[in-house]
């Protein structure tokens, strides 16, 4: 396990402070860029070292800010928001990354604007992360006092002011229209696209939305150079990327690797194997909303397309590990669930879908499921995605009710003839209804 | 104008507006739920996804409201990818629907009733409790929601802030939860509040004074003017078998009101089931009171205003072009000042539509050459002079019906107007028609021709305005005269 790591190595006790961080190097590459190199050659940096989004979808993150206005054609005010609503179940990177390094947070902001020519940033912070907010606020504060944050940074031409927003709690504001709308003042209900929000975003100016990891590692990629960057991961997917590894292992948590490691690695090296000496039975690659695998499909590269080979997605590299104890079916009940609640609302096929996925995944929980219920739930789920709603919300409950209906039907099909859980103790068959709506 | 292929045929679109524009336009009929022509698209319910294809790309399933039109696009609304996703979304749409069309007050013109039919999905596959929400919850003194039924297109929200620009409902809760809900509980405010049952395409919200007042189906509708501003917004009437007008409705006119109308004018149908009135008229005589025929009340009307001098015409602002035409053509005849009583102003004045002005015709009848006089100098001139004819419907509710009363025994009163007056200067009383019961045409504030249809046979016996001023006129000549 001795691979190159960066993101995470700074970390220390004190790691959240400006002294510690500028002991480190830190805002070295901002200060470098801003006197040496022209926004359009950062972007160009980043362009050359295949940086991918970090937020779930893996968008090429140069190609992503080039979609900017030209500000000479366009003299509106722009805008970049940086979504730290950390919301998807499973993932808990970005959290690391703002508790532990709010300064290198600070300092990819930064320079994402200088490379935009944005003179505003907003930083919305998922609302429960408290810490995560209160060490961003409080390096804000220390960054604008030592003049790297507001007016003429570092004694260049270059002005940039950061503010920050906190969450009140719904996933949907992760969503990045929902976010902009919510930032706004309104309710998160994501917009129709087009308009981009390149073109149409924050107050109808040019904004684009940069999750938090992807902006972190900017400074790093403007420092080492994009040739650095790319001799990590693959060639596809460059760099390193934190994983979150959740569920039934031994040492959960958040762990650096490169692009295309091993997702057995990942559960038998990184996290320690499966608890309690048990088999995996199954596994969330990427966070919920991407489809459950089958244990047996484990040994495939941590790495965008490889994993859509095998049938689900990256998302954002939150692996969750079930063991072969945990039935499936109570893992999608709580999933659906979650959807149900979450959805805002706005698309009739969201709206009432994750509903009835979650009315019909607590049935067969419960013991009242129907054989025909299977192929509903596949119907279902194929008439809410993909793509057939403003945003991906109606994906994200569709795409995991597809995956358990595709590899685990046999389980489902047991609750049905059984008119139980198998995995519940029929003594305490009864009790299992009594989990529904714990939320 | 953007040329595109919908359903194998070339059309002309209007590259402003969105592609279901341009598939209404072409008489194709693509649903649609919160997509509303006045409204800002928003694409939420999706109903109204159809085929397209670009150039070279795979063709795409898109909501009609949210895609622009562009040269050369291939749209088919009818392919069996659109109708499907289409049906999906329904399938959605009715999973937590109550299905109380039988006693809901939309059936018979809800889009989604008509769309279930159309799509032939009879059967749910759902066996989940239905969705149990508030069914009669009041949103103020108009709209009463019935948050089962609701889809949640937000068309009213919507219409809130964009027309009345007075932003008072917003979509509260969400997800499955989602309800429509006004700021902080309050009632509805504002005089525009009856449109919103217009704009929900479904029973979600009602209009409390049409509540189980009639099922649509039953209802006569006749394109017509309202009466109740000089907008003139045009309107349907909308007639139940008795014969009373149960609703009034806003009707698209570009150039007037578009799709709105205020609550003053909607609501203003109750005078028009008016009670008590008379076939004919009255004639007096010292102090009795007796019924006459039309034709009578008419020779009355010709003797008192060719025999008596000082004398005036006097008509209300409901009067027509026609009849105002007729009016005059007979006072010019006899020498007669021609009046219009002009109501004040009801300060009901707003940006949106209503002028303020109660006068529907005050253009039409001015430009004819009535001069607008106040109520109090048409009263003061009725105590100056010998004799008057009154002419219009709400004349004794402009001059006010104690004010006509009290006039003085020797003055000589024809009064022309819906219900009799009894008082010792009147002596001749004729019974006219409504304006939804006439024919004709009114000019708005702006001079744009408004026209009126009968919207309810009148009763037998019971003559047109024309008719009566005609009478007038023929009674006036000597015998023989009007046959040459």
């Amino acid at each position: 396990m001795s691979r190159p790591t960066y993101l995470l190595d700074r970390i220390r006790p004190d790691s959240h402070t400006l002294a510690a961080y500028q002991k480190s190097g830190g805002y070295e590459a901002l200060r470098n860029a801003l006197k040496s190199k022209t926004p359009t050659e950062v972007i160009d940096v980043v362009k050359a070292s295949g940086l991918r989004g970090r937020g779930g979808a893996g968008f090429p993150t140069g190609m992503k800010w080039s979609f900017m206005p030209d500000p000479a054609k366009d003299k509106r005010p722009r805008y970049l928001a940086i979504n730290a609503d950390e919301s998807e179940p499973g993932t808990c990177k970005d959290r690391v990354l703002m508790e532990r390094d709010p300064h290198g947070v600070i300092e990819g902001v930064l320079l994402a604007c200088y490379a935009m020519r944005a003179s505003t940033a907003y930083i919305y912070v998922r609302g429960e992360y408290r810490e995560s907010y209160n060490r961003l606020f409080e390096a804000l504060r220390e960054a604008r006092a030592a003049g790297l944050v507001g007016r003429k940074i570092a004694g260049s031409e270059f002005s940039c002011d950061i503010w920050m927003h906190k969450g009140a709690g719904a996933y949907i504001c992760g969503e990045e229209t929902g976010l902009m709308e919510s930032l706004e003042g309104k309710r998160g209900h994501p917009r129709p696209k087009p308009p981009f929000p390149a073109m149409f975003g924050l107050w109808g100016q040019p904004t684009t939305v940069n999750n938090v990891e992807t902006v972190f590692n900017v400074p790093f990629i403007l420092e080492r150079g994009a040739d650095w960057f790319r001799s990590m991961g693959t060639k596809a997917s460059t760099g390193n990327l934190l994983v979150g590894i959740s569920g039934h292992v031994n040492k959960p948590g958040v762990y650096e690797v490169p692009f295309g490691v091993s997702c057995k690695e990942l559960v038998d090296g990184y996290a320690g194997g499966i608890w309690k000496g048990r088999k995996l039975k199954a596994w969330f690659p990427g966070g919920s909303s991407t489809g459950v695998l089958p244990g047996s499909a484990i040994d495939v590269p941590m790495e965008h397309d490889a994993i859509k080979n095998a049938g689900s997605m990256l998302g954002t590299a939150a692996l969750i590990a079930m063991d072969d104890h945990a039935c499936v079916v109570r893992a999608m009940e709580v999933v659906a669930r979650f959807y149900d609640h979450e959805s805002c609302g706005q698309c009739s096929q969201c709206r009432e879908g994750t509903q009835w996925l979650s009315q019909i995944f607590h049935r067969i929980e419960i013991g009242r499921g129907r054989m025909e219920d299977v192929q509903m739930l596949e119907d279902l789920a194929k008439s809410m995605a993909p793509g057939k709603t403003i945003c991906a919300l109606s994906d994200a409950a569709a795409i995991p009710t597809l995956a358990i209906v595709k590899h685990f039907k046999d389980e489902i099909e047991e609750h049905v003839r059984l008119a139980r859980c198998p995995f519940v103790d029929p003594a305490h068959a009864k009790r299992a209804g009594a989990f529904a709506h714990a939320h | 104008m953007t040329k595109i292929t919908l359903n194998g045929r070339e059309v002309e679109a209007d590259p402003t507006k969105p592609l279901i524009h341009a598939c209404h336009a072409g008489g194709v009929d693509v649903p649609a739920y919160c997509y509303h022509p006045g409204l800002t698209p928003v694409g939420s319910c999706r109903i109204c996804q159809v085929e397209v294809k670009q150039g070279e790309a795979p063709a795409r399933v898109v909501v009609a409201c949210r895609t622009p039109v562009a040269e050369g696009m291939v749209v088919e609304t009818e392919s069996p990818r659109a109708h499907e996703t289409r049906r999906e979304c329904l399938e959605f749409l009715l999973k937590n629907h109550p299905l109380d069309c039988p006693i809901c007050d939309k059936a018979g013109e809800c889009d989604l009733q008509d769309y279930a039919y159309a799509e032939g999905q009879g059967e749910g596959r759902s066996v989940e409790p239905r969705r149990r929400l508030d069914k009669r919850k009041s949103l103020g003194d108009v709209i009463v929601l019935d948050e089962e039924r609701c889809v949640l297109c937000s068309r009213c929200v919507r219409f809130m802030e964009e027309v009345p620009k007075t932003p008072q409902l917003t979509v509260g809760g969400l997800g499955s939860r989602s309800v429509i809900e006004t700021f902080m509980d309050r009632p509805l405010t504002g005089n525009y509040q009856g449109n919103l049952a217009d704009v929900c395409p479904v029973g979600a919200l009602t209009l409390k004074p049409f509540r189980f007042q009639a099922r649509v189906w039953n209802l006569k509708k006749t394109p017509s003017t309202c009466g109740e501003c000089s907008r003139g917004c045009a309107t349907s009437v909308e007639v139940l078998r008795s014969g009373d007008v149960k609703r009034i409705r806003p009707r698209y006119d570009a150039e007037v009101n578009t799709w709105w109308m205020c609550d003053t004018g909607r609501f203003a149908f109750e005078p028009l089931n008016v009670e008590g009135r008379i076939t004919g008229g009255l004639a007096r005589q010292g102090n009795t009171v007796r019924p006459v025929d039309a034709e009578d009340a008419a020779a009355a009307t010709a003797r008192i205003l060719t025999a008596e001098r000082p004398a005036f015409v006097a008509v209300t602002p409901w009067v027509t072009q026609e009849e105002g035409q007729a009016i005059r053509a007979l006072a010019a005849e006899w020498k007669l000042p021609t009046y219009l009583v002009s109501p004040a102003a009801n300060g009901l004045e707003d940006d949106l539509l209503h002028t303020g002005d109660p006068a529907p015709n005050r253009r039409g009848l001015v430009e004819l050459g009535f001069q607008a006089k106040s109520p109090a100098e048409v009263l003061a001139l009725l105590h100056s002079q010998s004799a008057a004819w009154l002419v219009g419907e709400r004349m004794a509710a402009l001059l006010g019906a104690a004010n006509l009363a009290a006039v003085a025994g020797h003055k000589r009163v024809a009064l022309f107007d819906v219900l009799p007056v009894d008082g010792p200067a009147i002596e001749v009383f004729a019974s006219v028609p409504l304006y939804v019961e006439r024919a004709g045409t009114w000019l708005n504030v702006d001079g744009v021709v408004r026209t009126l249809q009968s919207s309810r046979p009148l009763p037998s016996g019971f003559p047109t305005l024309e008719r009566l001023i005609s009478l007038v006129s023929a009674a006036a000549r000597p015998q023989g005269a009007a046959l040459r």
